[in-house]
């Protein structure tokens, strides 16, 4: 067994939805959450949880994936602008790799992150897939 | 009282896949050659800086493992550890140690054991070095990183990858001429076409190479016969990952250690002649010397010289850098001090001049610089 419950319980929160900061001072939002404005170290942040909807600012096609990751050579790893004003990497799943461009538009959905052996955790945390239908740099429902 | 701090010897073993060496038996032979070359030598302490002996040589304690197989007795025994800007960080230490006067003499060992596993349990290790929590778990690893940021440059600055190749090919003519160097071959223009892509646009070529090394220093008050001083040291820090930041191609820790190290050593940029850098992926040697404010923003490719490999009058990474010399992680910054050591007192041009060192974790997550001069 590799992967610790305790430590994938805790980060629940964390795993299953984009949490980021949102500065009350500056108006500044970034990820990861953190206790400190990462623009101007004010102390009045607030916690806030994002609706998952953004647009892929950039990305590149991994091959040499690390290891427990595997299965999922070759991995495309974007810069994701969400809605509310931040970036992050993420991994982008369900699309071809030809059908990728910058601008599109993307939405949070849960996948399988790794599997620890026969008997270990299962871990799940937030990709990112295109809007189904979204016109390019605009995009609202699910698919 | 503030004490001056010298290097007065250094060695350096040959940066391999040492299958046949342990990280004990490494540390034994950079230790040797750096006696069997100046002498003797009496450390009231031992600082090993190493990133992950937990993981690939499973040992913790790894500085008290040394000091017993090395033989050394009453010993101060540390080991720094800050991801792949150890060696950097543990020169701070040590120069902290001897200036405060709490150590007279600090036997500094860079040592790593990188080949021990299979390429993807080497990515996954390396993986550490950002935030596990985000990055790491999600398999978002340094390279992809490294990558993303190379598009962001070649988008901004209007460069293709073949301008940007110009480093790699550079690194290797300059390591053919390092007697430690891991990949002593020379490249030509095109030869990424037969490298595999990692994250792409990034090639192999593009990335330094796995390799197992150890690197000593002996440091200390005394000047001795020949020296060179520690003029300045710098350090400081951002956030793990480049993409939060507003800029995410202007290293801003790495311009502030430098800064930092420069005014402690009171003097300008333009005294440094010789400066050996970071360059674990082909974009971070150019978004680095930018940085570290050597060249106009945008401008590193058309302005670093093939011929000299320098910057304006600044020797850059002669030793092959991170890419060709070899990066054996927490052992680096102690490899890229020795070589500027060896070169202030063995190159009649740069005996005047200051030399320099900048390393960093990650895409300057946390960065370290040291300024030095010859001064016997």
């Amino acid at each position: 067994m590799k992967d610790s419950a305790p430590r994938i319980w805790r980060m629940r929160n964390n795993l299953y939805r984009i949490r980021y900061s949102k500065c009350k001072a500056c108006g500044a939002s970034f990820y990861p959450a953190r206790a400190s404005c990462i623009r101007c170290s004010s102390r009045d942040v607030e916690v806030r949880v994002s609706l998952g909807l953004g647009t892929l600012v950039e990305y590149t096609v991994l091959y040499q994936v690390p290891a427990r990751m595997q299965d999922n050579a070759p991995m495309v790893i974007g810069v994701v602008r969400l809605d509310e004003g931040f970036e992050l990497y993420g991994v982008i799943v369900d699309a071809d790799i030809k059908d990728l461009r910058k601008g599109m538009r993307v939405e949070a959905v849960l996948r399988r992150l790794r599997v620890d052996g026969s008997s270990g955790l299962i871990t799940y945390g937030i990709k990112f897939r295109p809007v189904i239908g979204a016109a390019h740099g605009e995009g609202s429902g699910r698919g | 009282m503030i004490r001056n701090v010298f290097i007065n010897a250094g060695s350096a073993v040959e940066i391999d896949r040492h299958f046949d060496k342990g990280f004990k038996a490494l540390a034994l032979e950079a230790f040797r050659r750096l006696e069997s070359s100046y002498g003797s030598v009496e450390p009231d302490t031992l600082v090993i800086s190493s990133m992950a002996p937990e993981s690939m040589s499973e040992q913790i304690g790894i500085a008290g493992v040394i000091a017993d197989h090395l033989a050394l007795r009453r010993l101060k025994v540390f080991r720094v550890e800050m991801g792949e800007a150890s060696g950097l960080a543990a020169i701070l230490t040590a120069y902290s140690l001897v200036s405060s006067g709490l150590s007279k003499g600090v036997l500094v060992i860079g040592v790593e054991k990188v080949s021990e596993y299979p390429v993807s349990l080497i990515a996954k290790v390396y993986s550490m070095i950002g935030d596990s929590d985000y990055t790491g778990l999600y398999g978002i690893s340094p390279a992809s990183e490294a990558a993303i940021l190379a598009k962001i440059y070649m988008d901004r600055y209007g460069y293709s990858y073949e301008d940007l190749f110009k480093w790699p090919v550079l690194m290797h003519k300059n390591a053919v001429k390092n007697p430690h160097a891991q990949l002593r071959f020379m490249l030509k223009s095109d030869s990424y076409k037969d490298s595999p892509i990692i994250s792409e646009p990034l090639r192999l070529l593009d990335a330094y190479p796995f390799g197992d090394g150890a690197s000593a220093l002996y440091i200390s008050s005394m000047p001795g016969d020949t020296a060179v001083e520690i003029s300045g040291v710098g350090s400081s820090n951002d956030s793990c990952d480049a993409i939060s930041r507003e800029d995410p191609l202007f290293f801003r820790s790495v311009r502030e250690s430098f800064d930092d190290a420069l005014r402690m050593a009171g003097i300008g940029r333009d005294r440094v002649k010789y400066i050996e850098i970071h360059d674990s992926y082909t974009p971070y040697a150019y978004i680095v010397l930018e940085s570290l404010g050597l060249v106009e923003r945008g401008d590193a490719p058309r302005k670093i010289s093939m011929e000299s490999s320098s910057i304006d009058t600044t020797y850059v990474n002669i030793s092959g850098g991170l890419k060709a010399r070899g990066h054996p992680w927490g052992a680096t910054g102690i490899y890229q001090t020795y070589e500027v050591f060896r070169s202030l007192l063995g190159e009649a041009e740069l005996s005047d001049s200051y030399g320099a060192v900048q390393s960093m974790n990650g895409p300057g997550s946390q960065s370290y610089s040291v300024i030095m001069r010859r001064v016997r």
